[in-house]
């Protein structure tokens, strides 16, 4: 899955640690999710999307919708 | 730890050593108490076994402490833990089957059961280092 949470996050000037402490994970979770390392469940995609001021699909797409995209 | 914490993984990893703290010390009492007992007391048979059987209940309280540890931390650091686990897990019982086939049929020396468990944790520890690397 792709997702936008570091253009996002640089264009609000957050640190990955001001992003982690507002949805209330580590660091580590915030860095695994913008490197595409680990997909975030439902809730926590849920929870993203809040605090962007969002829908989740702004932020989260497929990797093959992406790529069709493109 | 370098690692900022949120307030709630505080919360969590301050419960999680004070459980495990307290589990610590009830396990080396036990430990201590039970193996001076059976080496200096002509105990019956069944106080042999419940005494052999006590450090289980510290046991049962860490893995109580561990498993709320669980619950509290986030879903990505749970990741981390169930896959070290698994690790852990496939590696210790495969290992533990092969070489019971060696001790059986290869003459290898025989090591204990009671090693299987600090194994598992053990391994589990190294898991989730190399675990913790692939998501760097």
């Amino acid at each position: 899955m792709r997702n936008r949470l570091k253009v996002l996050r640089a264009e609000r000037n957050w640190s990955q640690a001001d992003l982690a402490e507002k949805l209330d994970v580590s660091r580590q979770s915030v860095n695994a999710i913008e490197t595409g390392k680990y997909d975030p469940s439902l809730p926590l995609a849920f929870k993203i999307a809040t605090v962007f001021g969002m829908s989740i699909e702004q932020i989260f797409s497929a990797d093959d919708v992406a790529q069709a995209a493109e | 730890m370098a690692e900022q914490l949120t307030p709630t993984a505080k919360r969590v990893a301050r419960r999680y050593a004070r459980e495990i703290a307290i589990a610590s010390v009830l396990y080396t009492a036990i430990v201590f108490a039970g193996a001076y007992a059976i080496r200096n007391l002509d105990l019956p048979q069944w106080l042999v076994i419940l005494a052999a059987l006590a450090p289980l209940i510290p046991a049962l309280m860490m893995l109580r402490a561990y498993a709320t540890f669980l619950n509290g931390i986030d879903e990505f650091q749970r990741r981390i833990q169930t896959d070290s686990m698994l690790i852990s897990a496939a590696i210790v019982g495969f290992g533990s089957f092969a070489y019971g086939f060696l001790e059986e049929w290869a003459d290898f020396p025989h090591v204990p059961l009671i090693w299987v468990f600090p194994a598992l944790i053990g391994i589990w520890g190294l898991a989730a280092c190399v675990v913790r690397l692939r998501y760097k």
